[in-house]
């Protein structure tokens, strides 16, 4: 069909750029859509018209050509005008805009506002951190979907890594604000439920050649209890469509059933085909964009409590217990970031699939995976794309608080090390280290001076030891040291003690201190012994003057911590260890007066001790002020970063010197009264002047401040608004002070006139910024709602919080607020069952969930539940069922209940259909208005869905008040009129006791009330009833039984199952799963079996009617009572006539004759009967002509009669007429 | 499963530990209670304590030894509701008071507690002071309503007792957190002389002599004379003054003096009692601070419990009490304060050094609600 026979030719000619390669039919088929092209193609190819003609053929449509004139234009013309004039509605028909009606007018408004306020949400206030923790994205799907291969993808996307196999969780950064935490979530239910309580962003995999899977809306139901998390579906395996619009349509299918599910227009995201085993690249580099500009929503349960999803994990167990007991409890530390809210040191942990764990100690570490530092530019470098996954294997050198752990790496991940780490070579140079660091450092020798003998470590360490004896024994003085114990802060005592324990070269100092302290008790108590106190400072002063350079030392010190307090960090708890040996001398709480006092006698003691009074001014006067606040921090707290340590050395120093007094002291203090009085014996006299000046300030009357005084305030205000301009007159009021600089400056006009210029200048600016000033707080006056009020508030309260401890350091900042989201924190667990380290599997999730206070212990929890609508089965009361509820899974038994209208909670013996119930457990309590969940059982996929119901907390308690209805069944021995004696509902005389006045009834509805027991037979009772009772009568009791929830509570512990079977958790078996085991049946209720049916016959008794009302009654309605006639007795029976044969033949011969006769009779009967009837006939004839005469006759006569009168009215009318 | 409890020595701040044991839900073993003792164990007064938070919670759990020494205590659920409790007259209502104080927002219902007994005594604060003072630093926390009140009904003076209050709370679900930094300037001091079982005169004595102290200061005072007979004055004579000084912040500092009780001690003139107690609300203000020394550890209390949020409050020297009491919120609670002094400028005339207390809350939440009322 193509003519051309070069069609490079035509190409270069019709100028494309297609080149030789285009098929020639296609390039045809392009030249009809463009006909353009064509005709100049033709124009100048004579040989290709009979293409041009082929090609004319082809219709080519008319274009359109508007009408300027004519009708149509005309009417088009009008329509336009009549447009423009329409717009304005309003003013054309002003009636249908007006109000018509006020109450609609409400209405109206009302729905608007109310449509406006149902768009707030209550505001919370903002906590979240600065540097928030990597989201956690959860990847979701049944098995074989592409969760690896996404996460692999999306990991390859973000840092440029290839990761073999995904387990345990991935952090990577993926921008400069966002870190990405990925885990995948496989099939088992107890990591989907795990994995939804703490998931940020879920994507759920979607095979869409496949179609939805029950794992996908098992999850879904999950999320829903548990706090919804963003959802993301990702449909994949969409190559294996080969028509396109069967794949457009599963697309709509799909997409509008995940929006039943998650929300109209939630985002679905479609991964068409594979390339090479991976995702095409564009298509994972906009999933990977949508993640990382997401925002989320906070969780109530997540941001209400600290949690942690361990990303690491480092058996601690010392290896000889280990060896020793292979089953010994480990000591494991976890590492992961922190989330949600802050986590307290020592607080209660739940790690799901193992159970409730006490922290043992909390320590945070660098981050493994920091956002790359504050820079303006665009994007990442390569060095901070970080990837974090040491469960998988990468980052072959991961640092502890106290050790350094080296992966050997395999040599498949070799490569990938060398990216990550550039330190590999250390790392080397630590692996190939065959000696200790100890036996390097014995080894090693030391020369303080060149060409002096080097040191050996053994030397040193005598020294120091010689040291050490010379401290402890310069503090343990006996004489100071018996002195001292009497008088004791008893809470301080050990830690003070420890403090002289830690710190070589201070006795000399905490003896004074203590001294100190003594002397203010003593004030205190009462006679202060001064000379004594004097005495003892002057014994620790000479130990101290023994030791020159320590007193240096500290002096040294003092002058560094008072530049320091002055830099303006007072009550950093970082001094607080530096500066021990001044602070403690401080040791007193709001006494500083008595001090004051015990001061200048002192300095009147004399110049002997001129020394110490130096030091105790220069501490007084330099320090008491700032160092008050880490000594009343120490004073409460004591030294708070080695709470524990000093806790082991005060035990230990008990068992090495044990001393009674200070411990009596201590029991004497520890029975005081209680008493929350604050008696001030601080001996101010405020019959004293100066004493009352002292606080003159503090009442109104005193001095204000400067920016508080009412005086000032005016006058600033005078400055402020004291000029302004009258916009509408025109006048311009100036203040006075302004009118005197005005003319100041008049003076000095000549000199500076620029400066007139600039100060005109900045008056006007400062009118427009007060104006604007003015403007704006009118504005947002006007605008201010509560709601706003509210929000501002807690804005105010986010900045407060995160101004209050930004600029403390880490380390002093945990102690007071606690660990903060988005640290990375090392928890250290002991006494972990040993399962959870020999069964470790990192592709199962572990998760450190923190419990709030009470949340560690069990009660009675009542819930709403209801049965999940497609699970097959109903759930029978008292069978075991696995809750997930806060963090933990665990087995209970619950029992189901209604509530009847009177508030009784009824026991059931199966849920309902299809409707909420209540449910009561025994269970950790867990604040209400928690979601839970429950499943039948966790092993493997049996049921078709896994969610038998949902439901949520109620009402928390430590009892329970369900009932179940029983009844008691007794029977009447005897009845008087209404009362009656009832045997067989009781058995002993106490129980009757119980239920006396209880109110009975029978089965056909006589009530009654029990009255009393009856001494015999036991049990029975005296009650009345409203009518008489019958003997065969059922007496019957209603009453409700309590019913109390089993205790069972019973961990899933999932994870400490052997690696492989980790799904196989069974606990308690159902009723009906024990009798299937065991081969157990019931016995049918024997009322229930078929049996051949017998009918009895039925037998009625005769109708009685009294005698009266058969004398009364009608004959017809009388009983018919003559009795039918029995046989005639034989003596009244009548014997048989036997005939002679002569009397037989005269009697048939008068038979015959009769016969004879009664024929002729009957002849003669018929011949009669026709005679008779002709003569009726005959009869009738002759009636018949008789009337037929008479008629005529009759007729005859009328005529006549009617002629006579014609003739006689003819006659009168003449007659008349001839009268007239 | 693994709540871990606490041991502690001795019976000094009996109440700390129990009531911060049933906030927290940690139970606490407290040993040698009077171990020494010629009366070794338990007394009256705190077993009647004891009793008391029986029948606020649900669900305790107390054991205590043959001698009374070894106390455990397994906290249940604060349940709240109406309460009658005969408390032991050895302390007055305030020592039960002060612990109800910092339960009864937690509770379950409402709380509405009728306590009997000693009214007013010297060792404790008096249901007065508790009155003025712990009410509007309650409120200050978001704790408010119409039946937010103390009620004195019966006024018993110690030893005799036979008072009666009438103490209502309701519920919240979190508390407010609060910065109480400014406590600002006195702007009037009212107060309250009591007298039962003597003559009314004395109301008016003590009057007199505290107006003398406090009028150089100020002169809007008021103290009303409340002068109880018959029924409601209980069964052992005495009087007494309760002064306090509010700030233009709404802050309150309080003083208070009673009588000795009948046969314990020297009597004391009420002219002396006035001045003395005036003088005490003296050494109150020197102290200063936003909240009054025997309200201290209610507000670090309602500071621990509240949201997680940061909390300020500026208080005057910390007493004996109040050290213990943060030492047990940080066993109970792991919650420390931060604590800055802050020292008044030398030319100004505002008392002596304050303590600034700083802290983040737990975000405790009313885990107990009732059903109805979400």
């Amino acid at each position: 069909m193509p003519p051309c026979a070069e069609p490079s030719n035509i190409c270069s000619q019709s100028d494309w750029r297609h080149g030789d390669k285009l098929p020639i039919h296609r390039f045809l088929c392009t030249c009809e859509t463009k006909p353009g092209v064509y005709r100049e193609f033709t124009w100048r190819n004579s040989a290709d018209v009979l293409v041009f003609r082929m090609d004319a053929k082809v219709k080519k449509q008319k274009k359109h050509q508007q009408k300027h004139s004519g009708p149509k234009a005309e009417k088009k013309k009008a329509k336009k005008q009549e447009g423009s004039v329409e717009e304005d509605g309003r003013k054309r028909n002003p009636k249908a805009f007006s109000v018509q009606s006020a109450v609609r007018m409400a209405k109206t408004f009302h729905r608007a506002q109310d449509i406006k306020t149902k768009k707030h949400h209550i505001p919370v206030v903002d906590r979240t951190p600065l540097e928030p923790p990597p989201v956690v994205i959860v990847v979701v799907g049944p098995p074989k979907v592409g969760k690896s291969t996404l996460i692999r993808c999306l990991i390859k996307n973000f840092t440029r890594q290839k990761l073999g196999d995904i387990c345990g969780p991935v952090t990577i950064v993926s921008g400069k604000k966002r870190r990405l935490t990925f885990i995948e979530c496989n099939n088992d239910i107890n990591t989907m439920i795990d994995l939804a309580k703490v998931a940020d962003l879920v994507l759920m995999l979607i095979d869409a050649s496949f179609g939805f899977e029950m794992e996908t809306f098992e999850f879904l139901n999950i999320c829903q209890v548990h706090g919804f998390p963003r959802i993301m579906g990702v449909l994949t395996h969409l190559d294996s469509f080969k028509n396109n619009k069967s794949l457009r349509k599963t697309k709509k299918t799909l997409k509008h059933r995940f929006w039943t599910e998650v929300y109209q227009g939630a985002k679905l995201f479609y991964l068409s085909g594979m390339v090479y085993g991976e995702y095409q690249t564009q298509e994972v580099k906009n999933l990977g964009r949508f993640i990382s500009v997401m925002k989320f929503r906070p969780l109530v349960w997540q941001t209400s409590h600290p949690y942690l999803l361990v990303d690491r994990m480092e058996d601690l167990t010392d290896l000889e217990q280990v060896r020793m007991d292979p089953k010994c409890d480990r000591t494991v530390s976890l590492y992961g970031y922190l989330r949600g809210a802050h986590l307290k040191n020592k607080g209660q942990v739940h790690i799901p699939g193992v159970g409730d764990f006490q922290v043992g100690d909390v320590g945070f570490l660098s981050d493994p995976c920091p956002l790359p530092d504050a820079q303006k530019k665009r994007a990442l470098n390569e060095k901070e794309r970080l990837l974090y996954a040491p469960m998988a294997g990468v980052g072959g050198l991961v640092y502890d608080k106290d050790a350094v752990y080296i992966d050997l790496p395999a040599s498949h991940v070799n490569q990938l090390q060398e990216e990550a780490r550039p330190t590999t070579e250390l790392v080397q140079s630590l692996i190939d280290t065959h000696s200790t660091l100890d036996t390097k450092m014995a080894a090693s020798k030391v020369s303080l001076f060149t060409g002096s003998a080097t040191l050996d470590p053994t030397h040193i360490s005598q020294h120091t030891r010689e040291k050490e004896i010379l401290e402890e024994q310069s503090v343990w003085d006996p004489t100071t040291n018996r002195e001292r114990r009497k008088v004791i802060f008893t809470q301080e005592e050990g830690e003070e003690e420890d403090v002289s324990e830690e710190d070589d070269s201070e006795g000399s100092d905490q003896a004074e201190d203590e001294g100190d302290v003594e002397c203010e008790e003593m004030a205190a108590g009462g006679a202060p012994p001064q000379k004594k106190q004097k005495l003892e400072a002057e014994g620790g002063r000479t130990g101290s003057c023994a030791e020159l350079p320590v007193f240096a030392d500290s002096e040294d010190e003092l002058e560094m911590s008072e530049e320091e307090e002055e830099a303006g960090t007072p009550g950093d708890s970082g001094h607080s260890s530096e500066e021990e040996e001044d602070e403690e001398s401080e040791d007193e709480l709001g006494k500083q007066h008595s001090e004051g006092e015990s001061e200048e006698e002192q300095e009147e003691e004399g110049a002997l001790r001129w020394k110490e009074g130096l030091q105790q001014k220069a501490a007084e006067a330099f320090l008491r002020q700032q160092e008050a606040a880490p000594n009343l921090r120490k004073l409460v707290y004591g030294s708070v970063v080695e709470v524990t340590e000093s806790e082991e050395e005060e035990e230990e120093l008990g068992g090495l010197f044990r001393v009674s007094r200070p411990q009596k002291s201590k029991r004497l203090q520890a029975n005081a009264l209680d008493c929350s009085r604050f008696h001030a014996d601080t001996g101010h006299d405020w019959d004293v002047q100066e004493v009352l000046d002292s606080i003159r300030d503090c009442f109104v009357t005193g001095k204000w401040e400067e920016d508080q005084d009412a005086a000032t305030l005016l006058k600033q205000d005078e400055e402020l608004y004291g000029d302004f301009e009258d916009l509408e007159t025109g006048e311009v009021h100036v203040s006075q002070p302004q009118d005197a600089q005005d003319d100041d400056d008049g003076d000095e006009e000549p000199q500076v006139k620029m400066d007139d210029e600039e100060v005109q200048k900045n008056k006007r600016l400062e009118k427009k910024r007060r104006l604007k000033e003015r403007f704006n707080s009118e504005y947002d006056d006007g605008d201010a709602t509560y709601f706003d009020d509210l929000k501002e508030e807690l804005q105010k309260q986010a900045e407060l919080n995160r101004a209050t401890f930004g600029d403390m350091d880490d380390e002093s900042r945990v102690q007071y607020e606690g660990f903060r989201p988005g640290m990375y924190i090392r928890v250290e667990i002991g006494s972990l069952p040993c399962e959870f380290v020999t069964n470790f599997d990192p592709h199962y999730p572990i998760i450190l969930g923190g419990l709030g206070s009470s949340e560690g212990n069990l009660g009675y929890l009542q819930m709403r539940l209801k049965k999940h609508r497609w699970y097959g089965r109903i759930l029978k009361t008292k069978d075991p069922l696995i809750f997930s509820l806060g963090w933990r899974r665990f087995q209970t038994i619950p029992l189901f209940h209604m509530e009847d209208h009177n508030g009784r909670h009824r026991l059931l013996k199966y849920t309902p259909q299809h409707m909420h119930c209540g449910a009561s457990i025994w269970g950790p309590i867990t604040p209400q208005g928690s979601g839970f969940l429950a499943v039948q059982s966790v092993t493997g996929i049996k049921a078709s869905f896994r969610i038998a119901a949902t439901g949520v907390v109620l009402d928390l308690d430590k009892s329970v008040t369900i009932v179940k209805k029983l009844k008691l069944i007794g029977y009447p021995f005897k009845i008087f009129k209404n009362t009656c004696f009832v045997k067989g509902m009781f058995n002993t005389v106490l129980e009757v006791a119980k239920f006396e006045g209880a109110s009975v009834r029978t089965v056909s509805g006589i009530r009654g009330q029990i009255k009393k027991a009856l001494s015999s037979p036991a049990g029975a009772f005296r009650a009345t009833f409203e009518d008489r009772l019958l003997m065969s009568d059922i007496v019957f009791l209603r009453s409700w039984y309590p019913v109390s929830v089993p205790q069972l509570y019973n961990p899933v512990t999932s994870l400490l199952l052997p690696a492989g079977q980790k799904d196989s958790w069974s606990g308690m078996r159902t009723l009906g799963q024990l009798k299937h085991d065991l081969g157990v049946r019931n016995k049918p209720n024997p009322d229930s079996l078929y049996k051949p049916v017998v009918r009895a016959p039925r037998r009625f008794n005769r109708l009685h009617i009294p005698k009266e009302l058969q004398k009364a009654l009608p004959f017809k309605s009388k009983p018919k009572q003559q009795q039918a006639k029995g046989k005639t007795p034989r003596d009244l029976q009548r014997p048989s006539v036997i005939r002679e044969p002569h009397e037989r033949k005269v009697a048939a011969l008068l038979h015959a004759l009769s016969t004879v006769h009664n024929y002729k009779r009957k002849n003669a009967h018929k011949v009669q009967h026709a005679k008779h009837k002709e003569f009726l006939q005959q009869k009738e004839k002759d009636e018949e002509a008789k009337l037929k005469r008479q008629r005529e006759a009759k007729k005859k006569l009328y005529r006549v009669m009617g002629q006579k009168d014609q003739k006689k009215q003819r006659s009168s009318l003449k007659g008349a007429s001839s009268d007239l | 499963m693994a709540s871990h409890g606490l041991t502690y020595d001795g019976c000094n701040f009996f109440r700390q530990r129990l009531v911060l044991s049933t906030l927290s839900g940690k139970h606490v073993k407290i040993k040698n209670i009077r171990s020494r003792d010629d009366e070794p164990g338990l007394r009256d007064f705190e077993a009647s304590f004891i009793r008391l938070l029986d029948k606020v919670t649900n669900g305790s759990r107390i054991e205590i030894n043959q001698t009374g020494t070894v106390l455990f205590y397994q906290p249940g659920l604060l349940y709240g509701g109406p309460v009658e409790h005969d408390c032991n007259p050895q302390r007055s209502v305030g020592y039960y008071l002060e612990a109800l104080l910092m339960l009864a927002p937690f509770m379950k219902t409402p709380l509405k507690a009728t306590l009997k007994g000693v009214t007013n005594d010297p060792t404790d604060p008096t249901i007065d002071l508790l009155k003025s003072t712990a009410l509007p630093l309650m409120k200050k926390f978001g704790i408010d309503g119409e039946a937010f009140e103390i009620k004195v009904v019966k006024r018993g003076m110690a030893p005799g007792g036979g008072g009666e209050v009438v103490f209502t709370c309701p519920v919240r679900k979190t508390i407010k957190p609060v910065q109480l930094t400014e406590p600002g300037k006195i702007k009037r001091i009212r107060g309250v002389a009591y007298s039962v079982r003597v003559s009314p005169q004395m109301g008016n004595r003590i009057v007199e002599s505290a107006r003398s102290v406090l009028n150089q200061f100020l002169p809007d005072i008021y103290i009303y004379t409340d002068h109880m007979k018959g029924t409601n004055s209980g069964k052992s004579p005495g009087f007494g003054l309760t002064l306090v000084a509010e700030t233009l912040n709404g802050c309150f500092l309080s003083a208070e003096m009673s009588s000795t009780p009948q046969g314990q001690g020297d009597p004391v003139l009420p002219e002396d009692l006035g001045k003395n107690c005036a003088k005490l609300l003296l050494e109150e203000v020197y102290r200063g601070g936003c909240v009054d020394s025997s309200n201290q550890s209610l507000a670090l209390l309602l500071m621990t419990l509240g949201q997680q949020d940061v909390s300020k409050v500026l208080l005057g020297p910390l007493s004996p009490y109040t050290i213990e009491f943060l030492r047990h919120i940080r066993d109970f609670f792991q919650i420390m304060f931060k604590i800055e002094v802050q020292t008044p400028l030398e030319d100004e005339r505002k008392g002596g050094d304050k303590v600034l207390m700083t802290c983040v809350g737990v975000g405790y939440s009313r885990e107990l609600k009732h059903s109805q009322d979400r």
